[in-house]
């Protein structure tokens, strides 16, 4: 059976529409200042409440001129230039003294006008059509920008979060500190071997390479038990207030995060064997070690989470399944 | 038998007359007031608990907490974590051998020594970094030269840097040991420059052209007060006897090498007998061993040092505004004990401010902390005046309102000269950096402009500065 037709929907594309649905926004108070070009820099910004009326004798002037009454002498005399400027013939027989002067004070008048930034750019094309390299006092930088130019991503992601992590009640510098040791301790300590049964990732450098690389270590530590997915436990989905377990994949940032936890968490488990300040910081390194070595139980917990995530994975659609149905 | 209500293995059920019987009888012992039968029989009323309702009665609010999980594995012995802590490593197996790094052998002290000189042709070693040899890097160990924060443990093996200032002390030592002269000399510089590794450059130099050296690598260890102390009969001089015994163990651990060619040439007046004609090594032994006798036998050891023939010496003091006060100790009046009242640093400050003389020629070198240092606004205006006099400038005179000035320490350091250390040029801090790039510890391009970066970053070359930017990570 072929679909009903919806008279009132299809007659709503009938509809002839003469004016926008929304008015276009019209500012009431016009920006003054942002609609000044940028050779004006000359005449000050006027605001709303800048306009003054003229004086009264102007004012009376004004009204003369409208109403064609006697009005009030404003200046004195008529001016020579304003005579001269209306009789060309008068301009021509000028004498020479008069005449200079007008030159001299159409000079100091462009003078005047003319701003620093334009100078400046009169300068430079100068030199530009002379030939000459005009631009940049420290040169352009090269490009692609490096990922770390900004100061604020000067260190490597992973050292960055791990560093965030490290830290306790907000000090930073501290964190720092141990982010040092813990790569110099990478650095130092024998190069580890591998546990063919714990596997790390696929394509990576042999383990003689890593402790001259110790950013890589780390990385190579966390990515390698970073779990690929979470379980959440979805209260009383399962029927009879039973929890529903749900993997969620997780997000690179994540997955690092959690990995980060789990060694964080084994590492305060761990005994100093020594004492001073960088007691955490040298078992949180021994940690990475075993990680890298297959010691760390930091491994069970990855393969639970991965094992209960693929014995859930029926429940991966609940979420959405509920939506279909409520739509 | 008769069943009763309470026996209940009968398995007769009683009668309703004897249940009726006995429980009017309960009744009736009930509603007798004079009868004590039932009371006699009654359980004794239970005790209520004091703690819940007694007014005014501490009540016990303890909550039996879990014991504490017992450690599976056995603690570290005494000792053990500060061991680890104050452990030096000189080498890192990772890292990489770096080519053509030579080593500090005398040619290369002489060669350092020529490089600045004026009208010498240079040898080029300024701005590079020589490797220290086996033997030296055993005796700098035995005399504490190295320390846990000069980030020796990164490299494949102890290397130094030659700077322009490691060629005028090296020109300076040379031309003591060859006019048979005692340099005395203050280092000083800011925080991180290389005050102590200047000392440990001086230090290598000299084991490499068969001096003898003496180290204090703490002066504090001398004033605050940690080591026992005993007064010298007949002086107003206090001896630290077990600090000598070990510094006398040291020293002959350090120079053994010389010190077992060299035999006892005097007779001293000591308090134990002793063989003849033993080596200077084994008379180092025999003094370490009994802490009591150390100072005798110090004393003798540096007469022995100073006769005719012998090699010249290096006596060098690490932390020197340590031992320009008043000490931690206290005399028998309860009082705080001058520094230079305590034998071992009064020989220190003797020979710096040139009292007495190195017979055989030699060096006293003190270097001061600049980090966590008492002030001693006496050392601090010595050394000022020393380098004005060396500029041949007009001498700062001291504060006429400044009531701290130690009149003593003034005395000692007046004339000495100084050498005041500063950050690496820029050649300088390039030859760290490709150092360090080819020990792989350094994973960056080396090029003028890094190496200018680093440079400005620290503080112009404060040398623990680039270090810290450049391997620590921290900027």
């Amino acid at each position: 059976m072929p679909p009903r037709l919806n008279f009132h929907t299809a007659a709503r594309s009938l509809t002839i529409r003469s004016r926008p649905i929304a008015a276009t926004y019209q500012p009431r108070i016009a920006h003054v200042v942002s609609r000044r070009g940028f050779a004006e820099e000359k005449q000050p910004a006027t605001g709303p409440n800048q306009d003054i009326l003229p004086g009264v004798s102007e004012e009376a002037r004004d009204m003369g001129d409208i109403t064609g009454e006697t009005k009030p002498e404003i200046e004195q005399g008529t001016p020579i230039q304003d005579i001269l400027k209306r009789d060309p013939e008068a301009l021509k027989k000028a004498p020479a003294v008069i005449k200079e002067e007008l030159d001299a004070e159409k000079k100091a008048a462009d003078v005047e006008n003319t701003t620093f930034g334009n100078l400046l750019a009169l300068g430079q094309l100068e030199k530009a059509s002379e030939g000459e390299y005009v631009g940049h006092k420290f040169g352009l930088p090269d490009l692609p920008l490096p990922k770390d130019g900004n100061l604020h991503y000067r260190y490597d992601p992973v050292v960055d979060q791990v560093t965030n992590l490290l830290m306790a009640h907000g000090k930073l510098s501290v964190a720092q500190r141990n982010m040092a040791y813990i790569l110099n301790h990478l650095r130092t300590s024998p190069p580890p071997t591998p546990n063919p049964l714990r596997p790390l990732l696929p394509g990576s450098p042999p383990a003689s390479h890593l402790p001259l690389n110790p950013v890589l270590y780390l990385t190579l530590a966390i990515d390698s038990i970073a779990p690929l997915l979470r379980i959440r436990s979805q209260k009383g989905a399962a029927g009879g207030g039973a929890a529903l377990q749900i993997p969620v994949p997780l997000g690179l940032r994540q997955r690092r995060r959690t990995a980060i936890q789990w060694i964080l968490d084994s590492a305060n488990k761990r005994q100093s064997r020594g004492s001073g300040k960088f007691q955490f910081a040298q078992r949180f390194a021994d940690e990475i070690i075993s990680v890298v070595e297959g010691r760390s139980t930091v491994w069970e917990k990855r393969s639970l989470v991965h094992k209960t995530g693929t014995s859930a994975r029926a429940n991966l659609m609940f979420g959405q399944r509920r939506r279909r149905i409520a739509h | 038998m008769a069943a009763s209500i309470n026996c209940w293995k009968c398995l007769s059920r009683p009668s309703i007359a004897v249940i009726q019987l006995s429980s009017r009888v309960a009744r009736v012992a009930a509603s007798a007031p004079f009868s004590s039968t039932s009371t006699n029989l009654a359980l004794p009323a239970p005790t209520r608990k004091a703690a819940s309702t007694t007014k005014g009665v501490k009540t016990n609010l303890k909550i039996n907490k879990k014991p504490r999980p017992k450690e599976s594995r056995k603690p570290p012995a005494t000792g053990e974590r500060k061991a680890l802590r104050k452990r030096i490593v000189l080498s890192n197996t990772n890292a990489l051998e770096v080519a053509g790094m030579e080593d500090l052998s005398p040619e290369i002290v002489d060669a350092i020594a020529k490089d600045t000189a004026e009208g010498e042709a240079g040898s080029g070693l300024v701005g590079k970094v020589v490797g220290l040899p086996g033997a030296t890097v055993d005796s700098l160990r035995a005399i504490e030269a190295f320390k846990t924060t000069q980030g020796w443990g990164l490299f494949r093996r102890p290397g130094t840097l030659i700077r322009k200032e490691t060629a005028d002390l090296t020109r300076a030592l040379l031309a003591a040991q060859k006019e048979k002269s005692t340099l005395t000399l203050m280092l000083d510089g800011a925080k991180g420059t290389g005050k102590s590794m200047m000392l440990l450059q001086a230090q290598a130099s000299a084991f490499a052209k068969s001096w003898i050296v003496l180290h204090i690598p703490e002066a504090q260890e001398l004033s605050n007060g940690v080591n026992d102390y005993a007064p010298i009969p007949g002086s107003d001089l206090w001896a630290q006897p077990t600090y000598t015994a070990e510094w006398l163990a040291k020293i002959g651990k350090a120079n053994n090498e010389i010190l077992k060619t060299l035999k006892m040439k005097n007779t001293h007046n000591l308090p134990v007998p002793i063989e003849k004609d033993i080596t200077l090594a084994r008379f180092c032994e025999l003094g370490s061993r009994d802490p009591d006798i150390a100072w005798s036998f110090f004393q003798a050891f540096w007469t022995e040092l100073n006769l005719p023939g012998r090699p010249p010496v290096l006596l060098t003091l690490d932390g020197m505004s340590y031992i320009m006060g008043m000490s931690e100790y206290r005399d028998t009046d309860n009082k705080f004990i001058h520094c230079h009242n305590l034998a071992l640093v009064k020989h220190f400050a003797d020979h710096i401010s040139g009292t007495s003389k190195l017979a055989n020629g030699g060096a006293i070198i003190g270097s001061t902390s600049r980090s966590h240092n008492p002030i001693s606004l006496s050392m601090d205006l010595a050394i000022y005046q020393a380098l004005q006099r060396q500029a041949k400038q007009e001498i700062t005179q001291k504060d006429p309102f400044e009531k701290k000035y130690d009149e003593r320490a003034t005395k000692a350091l007046q004339n000495a000269s100084a050498m005041m250390i500063g950050g690496l040029t820029k050649k300088e801090s390039r030859g760290l950096m490709e150092y360090w790039a080819a020990s792989g510890v350094l994973r960056q391009r080396v090029d003028e402009q890094t190496v200018a970066e680093r440079w400005a970053l620290a503080g112009h070359g404060v040398a623990a500065e680039i270090q810290r930017g450049a391997l620590r990570m921290r900027i």
